[in-house]
């Protein structure tokens, strides 16, 4: 079990804490920053190591009009067995205007007779700025094979909210739903996973998203290896969202093409270098 | 029994609705030489109605019937949707098929969605448009299912016939295959839950984004 709580908000030049609660075994480490940006970077942590049955996770995140944030993992989350039951992790996130939030986790492993439930459910205001990247792979198995986890459901619902809609559903905007279920039938093949075992996505909330972008993203995605797909959502009160899809059998195949997307976003949007968690 | 003859119009291929300009996808397994025959086809054609058929049209038509609000599937569909041109087809072959039945089959409920779609407050998707006008005709559920599902597995069966090329028999023959995997799904939609609503595979989302960037193709979608 798990609880943290977090508001970033504006305070001079930089996005500081403002409110900051944890229970149980999810916490944060001291927050740092990785550029003059001023963008505040949280690690997040869970010291038992894995999700496991039964476990429940509830972050809650909050970034203030105007604040900076980038929400990293200090490892990935495995899943390990969880036989007649799931674990599961609840994420909200709430971005006020002109607010930035980068989640770059690292990836989901789910091992052999795992189930994992992930529910994400975003608000945005039409001038928040979102960069949402996961992976999703399967653990080593004794067998070698790849799909040997019971099911993964990956759930993400966006919404845009404006000054006028607070405390209303708000205009949903993109509505991911990811659902792989390997004792049900063959995953692996054609229309499902082509043969490829990870899977990669980011999802980008801007109202400076448009066409011209996702070109410009399947430009320099498409000779990356990866399995890539590129497509926009409708747009919501005059903000819209990009979606990329990406299947590999490598994480770090992966990473690279969500590092890519994302550096391409970073520089000219909010004038920051790539993102290198590593060097930290 | 007197919604059969109804039926049989709205789902017949000859209905102007525009579907023989989609393959919702297939077209990008054409193209990279996945989908080249009888037998690759049909394993498209599988996973396309246990998947996309099933998680998204299938289960928003459920929705409706349960009384669900339209303008909320609605968006649903236009948040779920994520691939653009598969968006553009729902709606594309949405709009006709409400103008139709507003012309053939009018009710108080299509006139309420058509004065949604008028006023830019919903899209007006395809499966939606059909399960109103479905439901305004007493069509029992699975009926309504199994008649929007085999009419979907149809006209992409004669779109394949024509890309792949396939033979009239072959395309006989998948149908006949496929008409085993709608009543599958029929099954399984009346088992799944709200948290299931538009989860469609991976590979084919991507092979349907992909779509926007294939450069000879026949299809729009």
């Amino acid at each position: 079990m798990g609880q943290l709580e977090l508001v970033v908000a504006e305070r001079g030049r930089r996005s500081v804490a403002t409110h900051q609660f944890h229970r149980g075994a999810l916490r944060v480490l001291r927050p740092h920053y990785l550029d003059g940006s001023g963008q505040v970077c949280y690690v997040l942590v869970n010291p038992g190591g894995a999700y496991l049955g039964a476990d429940l996770y509830v972050i809650d995140v909050e970034v203030a009009d105007g604040a900076k944030l980038l929400l990293a993992t200090q490892s990935a989350t495995k899943i390990y067995r969880t036989p007649g039951s799931f674990a599961e992790q609840r994420m909200r996130l709430r971005l006020g205007e002109g607010a930035r939030l980068e989640l770059a986790p690292d990836q989901v492993i789910a091992y052999r007779e795992a189930s994992y439930r992930q529910n994400t459910h975003v608000t945005v205001r039409p001038s928040s700025s979102l960069i949402m990247a996961e992976i999703v792979t399967p653990g080593w198995s004794p067998d070698g094979a790849s799909f040997r986890y019971e099911e993964l459901r990956l759930r993400t619902e966006i919404r845009v909210e404006s000054e006028a809609s607070v405390g209303e559903a708000g205009g949903l905007l993109a509505l991911d739903n990811v659902l792989i279920r390997p004792p049900l039938g063959d995953v692996t093949g054609l229309a499902f996973m082509e043969g490829f075992s990870h899977l990669g996505s980011l999802i980008v909330v801007d109202p400076r998203v448009d066409q011209a972008l996702a070109d410009e993203l399947h430009e320099i995605t498409a000779g990356l290896g990866a399995h890539t797909g590129i497509s926009l959502t409708a747009a919501v009160l005059g903000t819209a969202g990009l979606v990329l899809r990406s299947l590999s059998n490598s994480t770090e195949e992966l990473r690279r093409v969500l590092g890519a997307a994302t550096a391409l976003l970073r520089k000219p949007w909010y004038g920051q270098d790539p993102l290198d968690l590593r060097k930290y | 029994m007197t919604y059969q003859l109804a039926l049989q119009q709205l789902t017949d291929s000859a209905l102007p609705t525009g579907a023989f300009a989609h393959s919702l996808g297939f077209e990008t397994y054409v193209e990279r030489g996945l989908v080249h025959d009888e037998e690759s086809f049909g394993v498209w054609l599988a996973a396309f109605i246990s998947q996309q058929l099933t998680y998204s049209d299938a289960l928003a038509i459920r929705f409706l019937y349960e009384d669900v609000p339209v303008a909320e599937l609605d968006a649903l569909l236009t948040a779920q949707l994520l691939p653009r041109q598969l968006r553009e087809a729902s709606t594309k072959m949405g709009g006709r098929l409400l103008e139709i039945g507003a012309e053939i089959f009018p009710s108080a409920d299509l006139a309420e969605y058509r004065k949604l779609v008028g006023s830019g407050r919903a899209a007006g998707h395809q499966p939606l448009a059909f399960a109103v006008v479905a439901r305004s005709l007493n069509v029992p559920l699975p009926e309504a299912l199994a008649a929007y599902l085999f009419a979907a597995v149809t006209s992409l069966t004669q779109n394949a016939v024509r890309a792949i090329p396939l033979g009239q028999n072959a395309g006989q023959r998948i149908l006949r295959k496929a008409a085993d995997g709608v009543a599958a799904a029929i099954e399984r939609i009346s088992h799944l839950t709200p948290d299931d609503f538009g989860a469609v595979s991976p590979g084919l989302e991507i092979s349907q984004m992909r779509h926007e960037r294939q450069r000879a193709r026949m299809f729009m979608s």
